[in-house]
């Protein structure tokens, strides 16, 4: 830390570098919080409207005449409600429609047009909904549906219930009026941005030239600037909610008192009495108990708002902590540094910039979605929802990480847990030890006797070896596969022609990892053997003839001359061949398929099966990242200890 | 001069590119996809012929045939970004799953007449409704049936006392000779035992019943067949089943029509309906397989989707897909046609499936197959009880579908 570098010009622009950015990420949180209100009172007062509709259609009943009069009545009573609809599902029917070119001909009641379908399928789907949440037993798939049209205005659609059973639809097309939610305060954000940078320097007057204190000074003006901005913003969120809330109360009574209007005009008793508190619902019909006709309930809303603000101080710690890290950054000097070495180097950035560009996009964003989802519980059922409502921390990697349930006790005895995480991770370690063993071992035999000298038909043995890293593993794996079968596969078939009898491959944990070793073993000799010949030709002949001189034995001479000498060579290739084999997917998913149960899974297949059989993507992303991690601590620590790329 | 040439060749070339479109304009294009190999893929393309042809241009259908490990995971992944076909062929197994994904298939509700729906199996319609709206029209089904040697067995049985009776007689395990053969320790093989004593994997509530009673009391009676009664093989592969069958190792095999095609030419083999458990009193019961025509949901034509998949599950194009391409179509018409009521192994099916419960087709159903196999591999190697192993695929399922939940 260069405090020399703390001067107040540095320290004033980083505190108002520092505040914009905190101050302004608080300003747009309250102004999200604001349309937030907005968008909450226009879509409660159109659920109001449509529960209402509703609770008429379903008095009056799908069938009563004077259906589509009384629900004529309530679109006029309803400034808000442009038109409605009701459709039933038996018969394919629209029963009341107040569209402009339903009438004459085309009026209700009459079998729905073509151009109605995605109407009708949308009432379907509802019904479906509450009669899976009725199975569940929770609030699982949304009840009443909400559009934005692209004409302006909303599109509700609500399930009209008979009894038990759920027997058509009510949609209609709402343009709630715009309530108006204050704005905020800029005398209050100019105040907040503009005097702990007068104070700091006022501050500076008293303190002196002490930079140590002047950078604490600094960074307390901060908090405290954020701090005080963000009470007060919520402050007066809190007065616009109560008042959106008293608006929502006002306008159930207005409903309600034209409903009791239209229910009279049709002769219906008002029994059982209207129940206007039930109209206030969330998307899956679940009463919101926030406001009754005359009052708004200050607890339960409280409740709610308590949740708002606790995500709010969440959003603003990092922002905050961000926040002081560029305060340090611009005071300490250091952003004039970085500007200064971008200036030097302009040309060098320059040609660089395509390739970090492309980095970006190719493989940084999807890698950072990959660990976004991973904090989540995505699966098939929730993809339509923002990740900020599916997010659930770590509780992911904390379900992978302490499941230690490795021993299952069941009624016959202990057995392995093949599906626990740890199972799955030392199995991938042995598998990956074992493979690159045989890798290395074949692949540096079979390299040092390609290099013997006058070795007849070298080119051919050379290409005849390098075959099984040409042809595309996916059919070798196949292929494999193939000869392990356990009744025609070539295999059991040569130990038949010796006596013996065939085995199972696939049934046991053991013989399953055989199957999987040796064509692994197969498949990546020939990438060993390329780079120990290579290693191998570059070792100078005089050496060899030294030490023959000296009188070395050809063991000796192959550990002191020939393993140093391939060491630079061979080591980058088994840290390659360590993170292909440790993520080697085709061979195990091809050849045994993780059988019997999963015990030869490696930790990648088996996030596969995790994201794709059981459809919890959220999880399996987890599991990618563990994976990520180990490989990525492997690797920095084989670099620091084998210094592989000391040369770069 | 050679201005003069040039306009009248850009002036053609212009005229030519305006009006190539406006030709293809008039006529509606439509894509399908399939997984059809071999004899299937020729039927399928001569039905599809005679559409295109009776539409007389307005409508062209075009088919692509992919490779079918791949076919699934394409349809979800190119279906709901409106890169995939208009119609697709399918069976009814991932329906669930891809109703839930949303934006897969188009429901089918609002076209639907009487007409069309009385003319199939009530139970292809079954299974092609999820959650009480129909998805597709059901195109065929696949069911597995009795196969036997009518060298080895006379008179096929019809009760499971019969059954036994004669395999023991049959059953030579010295000899690798069996009275009874066939994949019962695939779960969908077993599912035929299973259905007939009252088990199932679903509820009507849709909770996994893998540990019912009725399921415990089938495993039962299936290791008694093995164990007891000695009638079956160990290990029984499919590949095994096959060439004991082909070697006239095997009097009798429970399998579908996959399987006719594998029969060597030698054999003389009849089809009868499976057996009726006699301590169940109820026949066996096989799940049916129902491939059914789905319309995509981002299609631009759907209505000349409907009419196609209207076509292709008609009588025409179901003779067609019987007779050529070795189907068993689940319009029942298909089965009145001269060609198609002669044939023995058709009509042998037609009668098989009158007793077949159609798959569950719930999102669900894919977490269910591993364990049930893991359940099934335990008990035949006899390392569990049946109710203790289905007690854990009951856990191992359960889990499975309340992490999806959470």
């Amino acid at each position: 830390m260069n405090l020399e570098a703390v001067k107040p010009r540095r320290l004033a622009i980083g505190l108002s570098l520092a505040l914009l950015f905190a101050v302004g990420f608080g300003l747009w949180l309250q102004a999200r919080g604001r349309a937030g209100l907005s968008a909450m009172v226009a879509e409660r007062s159109a659920i109001v409207s449509l529960n209402a509709l509703t609770e008429i259609v379903e008095r009056v009943g799908l069938e009563g005449d004077s259906l589509q009069g009384a629900v004529a009545r309530y679109v006029e009573l309803h400034d808000g409600v442009a038109s409605a609809r009701v459709i039933r599902f038996q018969g394919i029917r629209m029963m009341a429609s107040t569209a402009p070119e339903d009438t004459g001909e085309q009026a209700a009641p009459r079998k729905m047009a073509r151009e109605e379908k995605p109407l009708y399928d949308l009432g379907q789907s509802l019904r479906a909904a509450v009669e899976t949440n009725v199975q569940e037993g929770r609030a699982f798939k949304t009840e009443i549906d909400l559009q934005k049209l692209p004409a302006g205005g909303v599109g509700l659609a609500g399930p009209v219930a008979e009894g038990d059973k759920i027997v058509g639809a009510v949609l209609i097309e709402a343009i709630p009026s715009v309530y108006q939610v204050g704005g905020a305060s800029w005398l209050q954000a100019l105040l907040v941005l503009v005097v702990p940078i007068l104070l700091l320097f006022a501050l500076v007057k008293v303190v002196g030239d002490r930079p140590l204190v002047l950078l604490l000074l600094a960074a307390l003006l901060l908090l405290v600037a954020v701090f005080l901005h963000g009470i007060l913003g919520l402050e007066a969120l809190h007065e616009e909610r109560m008042a959106a809330e008293a608006h929502i109360s006002q306008e159930l009574t207005l409903t309600a008192r034209g409903l009791a209007t239209i229910l009279a005009q049709e002769g219906l008793t008002a029994s059982p009495p209207l129940e206007p508190a039930d109209w206030d619902v969330d998307r899956f019909r679940r009463p919101l108990g926030l406001v009754t006709e005359s009052a708004v309930d200050e607890q339960a809303v409280a409740v709610r708002e308590a949740g708002e603000g606790r995500s709010y101080i969440n959003l603003m710690i990092p922002v905050t902590v961000a926040a002081l890290v560029l305060l340090g950054f611009v005071g300490l000097g250091a952003a004039g540094r970085t500007g200064a070495a971008l200036s030097r180097h302009r040309v060098a950035y320059f040609y660089v910039m395509p390739a970090m560009v492309a980095m970006i996009l190719l493989v940084f964003f999807p890698f950072s979605y990959g660990i976004l989802l991973s904090f989540t519980n995505s699966n098939v059922y929730n993809t339509d929802q923002p990740l900020s409502d599916i997010w659930i921390g770590v509780e992911n990697f904390v379900d992978i990480l302490t499941d230690f349930e490795l021993v299952k006790t069941t009624e016959d005895g202990r057995v392995f847990n093949y599906q626990n995480f740890y199972w799955t991770l030392g199995f991938t370690i042995i598998w990956t030890v074992t493979n690159v063993a045989v890798g290395v071992s074949v692949g540096l035999f079979l390299a040092l006797i390609l290099n013997t000298k006058g070795l007849v038909l070298k080119p051919i043995y050379r290409v005849l070896l390098i075959l099984p890293w040409a042809i595309p593993n996916y059919i070798t794996a196949l292929i494999w596969q193939g000869m392990f079968h356990s009744q025609f596969g070539v295999i059991n078939q040569v130990i038949q022609m010796f006596g013996g009898e065939g085995l199972s491959w696939f049934d046991s944990p053991f013989t399953a990892f055989i199957t999987v070793l040796s064509t692994n073993g197969w498949l990546s000799f020939p990438f060993m053997m390329v780079i120990s010949l290579g290693a191998l030709q570059s070792i100078p002949n005089d050496l060899y003839e030294a030490a023959r001189v000296d009188g070395a034995t050809r063991w000796q001479q192959f550990k002191t001359i020939t393993l140093p000498s391939l060491k630079p060579a061979l080591v980058p290739a088994v840290i390659i061949s360590v993170i292909w084999t440790f993520n080697q997917f085709n061979v195990i998913y091809l050849v045994s398929g993780g059988e019997p149960g999963g015990s030869t899974e490696i930790l990648i297949t088996e996030a596969y099966k995790i994201a794709f059989e059981q459809y919890r993507y959220g999880y399996a992303a987890a599991y990618s990242v563990v994976i990520f991690i180990i490989l990525l601590t492997y690797g920095i620590w084989q670099n620091r200890v084998t210094g592989a790329s000391e040369g770069v | 001069m050679q201005t003069r040439r040039f306009a009248i060749v850009t002036g053609t070339l212009l005229i030519g590119l305006i009006l190539v479109p406006l030709g293809a304009l008039a006529q509606t294009e439509l894509v399908v996809w399939h997984a059809y190999r071999g004899g299937e893929k020729a039927a399928f393309e001569k039905a599809v012929a005679e559409y295109n042809k009776a539409k007389g241009g307005s409508i062209k259908v075009s088919t692509l045939a992919v490779p079918y490990d791949a076919y699934a995971d394409k349809i979800t992944a190119a279906v709901p970004r409106g890169n995939g076909p208009d119609i697709f062929i399918y069976a009814q197994d991932r329906l669930g799953g891809w109703i839930e994904a949303g934006n897969t298939i188009e429901p089918l509700d609002f076209f639907l007449e009487d007409e069309i729906t009385s003319r199939f199996l009530p139970t292809t319609m079954e299974a092609m409704t999820y959650q009480d709206t129909v998805y597709g029209l059901p195109l065929n089904y696949k069911v597995i049936t009795q196969i036997y040697n009518k060298k080895l067995v006379s008179s096929p049985p019809k009760t499971s006392g019969e059954l036994v009776a004669n395999a023991q007689k049959m059953t030579d395990a010295t000899v690798g000779k069996f009275g009874l053969a066939y994949a019962y320790n695939d779960f969908y093989y077993h599912a035929a035992l299973m259905n007939a004593f009252g088990g199932g994997v679903f509820g009507a509530d849709g909770k996994p019943t893998m540990n019912s009673a009725a399921n415990v009391k089938a495993l039962e009676y299936l290791m008694m067949w093995a164990d007891e009664k000695k009638i079956l093989p160990a290990e029984p592969s499919t590949a095994l089943i096959t060439s004991l069958f082909n070697e006239g190792k095997a009097g009798i095999v429970f399998s579908g029509p996959w399987f006719l095609g594998e029969i060597d030419a030698g054999v003389d083999f009849g089809l009868a309906l499976l057996p009726t458990i006699d301590e169940a009193g109820s026949p066996m019961r096989p799940w049916m397989t129902v491939e059914g025509v789905y319309i995509g949901a981002p299609s631009q034509h759907k209505d000349e989707a409907y009419d196609f998949a209207k076509f292709l599950t008609d009588k025409p194009a179901g003779v067609i897909m019987a007779v050529e391409g070795r189907q068993t179509p689940a319009n029942t018409a298909v089965y009145d046609d001269a060609k198609v009521a002669a044939d023995p192994i058709l009509q042998a099916f037609r009668k098989q499936v009158e007793v077949a419960v159609p798959m569950p087709n719930k999102a669900e159903m894919t977490m269910v197959w591993s364990p049930a196999t893991t359940a099934m591999n335990v008990i035949i190697k006899k390392n569990a009880t049946p109710k203790a192993a289905m007690e854990e695929a009951q856990k191992e399922v359960v889990q499975r579908i309340a992490a999806l939940r959470k």
